[in-house]
């Protein structure tokens, strides 16, 4: 395990697999951890990271309990800068990060497979008025193992789906995850823009399409 | 440096740290106990005894009570900082006094009392915004710096750049106290120095090599989706008076009159006050005024 110092947090970056080749970054979703990932190890022939979010995992929590996926993003991105350039695999709100990363460092992050879990949808695509109340912010559901009980705030921040296209728009190549599950909002826009390309949704095949993207 | 005076200002009476979410922030408190309770809230890079000036003139009525929020003046800093968990912080605070209190708010902390007596109208009586009403739709910038157009993936890579440099970040201190004041002299020119030597002096903290800001360097430096047009719509479901109180003076810290009338048309209940003489800082500026219009707003 690599422990990365990142402004107050010290995160724990997995090294999951060795190799020669194209790394990959694999991005966990809400409640889950890098051992999410295990599987990912045989199945790519580069090395493998897989990183434990803020308040997740082998990962510090936030004082303070401001988590949201602008801030995991940051964390993503400590580790591109210990690992360099890598693809990048995200689960759940590890996909919605995995995406902000693709749109903001696309020099670092070639194409990215977004693929569904915990914190995919968000809390909607607008604010819901009828619905902020302290009890909706303090009621954050039963207590995730292993976790801050916070992090399941990053199952309610707000995911305008023009935002997600920005980011869309201005990354290299996005695998969406195709299957039986709810596409949000943010979703389906990222999916409707020309970076995006839809591809089977089980892990094996996801990967499979990764590593054959021709990238320059 | 032996604290300084200032005409009028009153040091609180009680002072104590209150835990939120096991944060802990300070409270200063006027004014008998046993009387109905007000909650000050304070804007962005301010601190809770800005309000030194208006709460004693509240005080002969009220139990004043004044939260400095995370990140800000003796309040504890966290690792990292979003609008929700001040709103969050403001509830905590006025559930633990065990009666409903009127809820007072400067700028961003006039914001962040809309949105806790929207989050929690039960612990509110009524609601006092002082030129809290959002930025401009075009986005905020201070003055002298140019708004940034560019499109959120291009400034989400300035952010991102930043947080690589977050552990690295510092207040410079600069050598005197008296720095401090003319630096934020330039960004509220209405505010006197004297004034600001009082406020800045409880802001600040002597170190080794002069002076540096209490608030923390990492405050203000989030990103996300939140857009101006999304402030207004929800206020239609206030279950309080709201009285909106502005400066007349100008001050490229106050928003466009008609940006707030249009977000204020939202407000069912809404009384405005505007204080002659002020311009965005209406209660550092005013204090007598604006404890006038409170007190006639604020129900004993």
């Amino acid at each position: 395990m690599i422990s990365l110092r990142h402004g107050r947090v010290t995160l724990a970056l997995h090294p999951l697999r060795e190799g020669t080749g194209r790394a990959l970054l694999c991005l966990h979703a809400v409640g889950g951890s890098a051992h999410d990932f295990r599987e990912v190890a045989r199945l790519w022939s580069g090395p493998v990271f897989a990183l434990d979010f803020s308040g997740h995992g082998d990962s510090s929590p936030l004082r303070g309990g401001g988590y949201f996926p602008e801030n995991l993003a940051g964390d993503a991105d400590a580790a591109l800068a210990r690992i360099g350039p890598a693809l990048l695999v995200g689960a759940g709100v590890g996909a919605y990060v995995a995406l902000l990363l693709a749109g903001g460092r696309p020099d670092a992050v070639p194409a990215a497979l977004l693929l569904p879990g915990a914190g995919l949808e968000g809390g909607g695509p607008a604010p819901d008025p009828a619905a902020d109340t302290i009890s909706r912010w303090e009621d954050l559901g039963a207590p995730l193992a292993g976790c801050d009980p916070a992090v399941r705030r990053l199952e309610r921040d707000l995911r305008p789906p023009e935002y997600a296209e920005a980011f869309a728009r201005a990354a290299g190549r996005l695998l969406l995850a195709e299957g039986d599950f709810p596409q949000p909002p943010w979703w389906k826009a990222v999916r409707a823009t020309p970076t995006a390309t839809p591809v089977p949704g089980d892990l094996v095949s996801g990967l499979a399409r990764l590593a054959t993207l021709s990238i320059d | 440096m032996s604290e300084p005076h200032y005409p009028g200002a009153v040091a609180p009476e009680r002072s104590r740290f209150f835990a939120s979410d096991g944060v802990r922030l300070r409270v200063d408190a006027w004014g008998d106990p046993s009387a109905g309770p007000v909650v000050l809230l304070h804007g962005a890079f301010d601190h809770g005894r800005g309000f030194d000036l208006l709460a004693p003139l509240l005080a002969t009525r009220f139990h004043v009570l004044s939260l400095t929020s995370r990140g800000h003046g003796d309040s504890e800093w966290v690792d990292s900082y979003a609008w929700q968990n001040d709103v969050a912080d403001a509830v905590n605070l006025l559930r633990s006094l065990g009666r409903p209190a009127h809820l007072v708010g400067h700028s961003r902390g006039g914001g962040q009392a809309t949105d806790a007596a929207l989050w929690a109208p039960e612990c509110v009586r009524r609601l006092v915004n002082i030129d809290g009403f959002g930025p401009p739709p075009e986005g905020f910038s201070p003055p002298g710096v140019p708004l940034d157009p560019r499109p959120p993936p291009l400034r989400f890579r300035d952010y991102l750049d930043r947080r690589r440099r977050a552990g690295e970040r510092a207040w410079r201190p600069y050598p005197r106290l008296e720095d401090l004041v003319e630096r934020r002299r330039a960004q509220n020119p209405r505010l006197s120095r004297e004034w600001l030597r009082y406020f800045l002096f409880h802001g600040a903290r002597e170190v080794e090599g002069g002076w540096i800001w209490k608030t923390d360097p990492e405050f203000a430096g989030g990103f996300g989706p939140w857009r101006p047009e999304w402030i207004g719509p929800g206020w239609r479901r206030l279950r309080v008076p709201m009285l909106a109180m502005v400066g007349t003076e100008p001050d490229s810290w106050r928003l466009d009159e008609a940006v707030a009338s249009q977000r204020l048309a939202f407000v069912p209940e809404l009384t405005r006050a505007a204080v002659a003489g002020a311009g965005h800082f209406v209660h550092m500026e005013q204090p007598r005024e604006t404890a006038d219009v409170l007190l006639g707003f604020l129900e004993p």
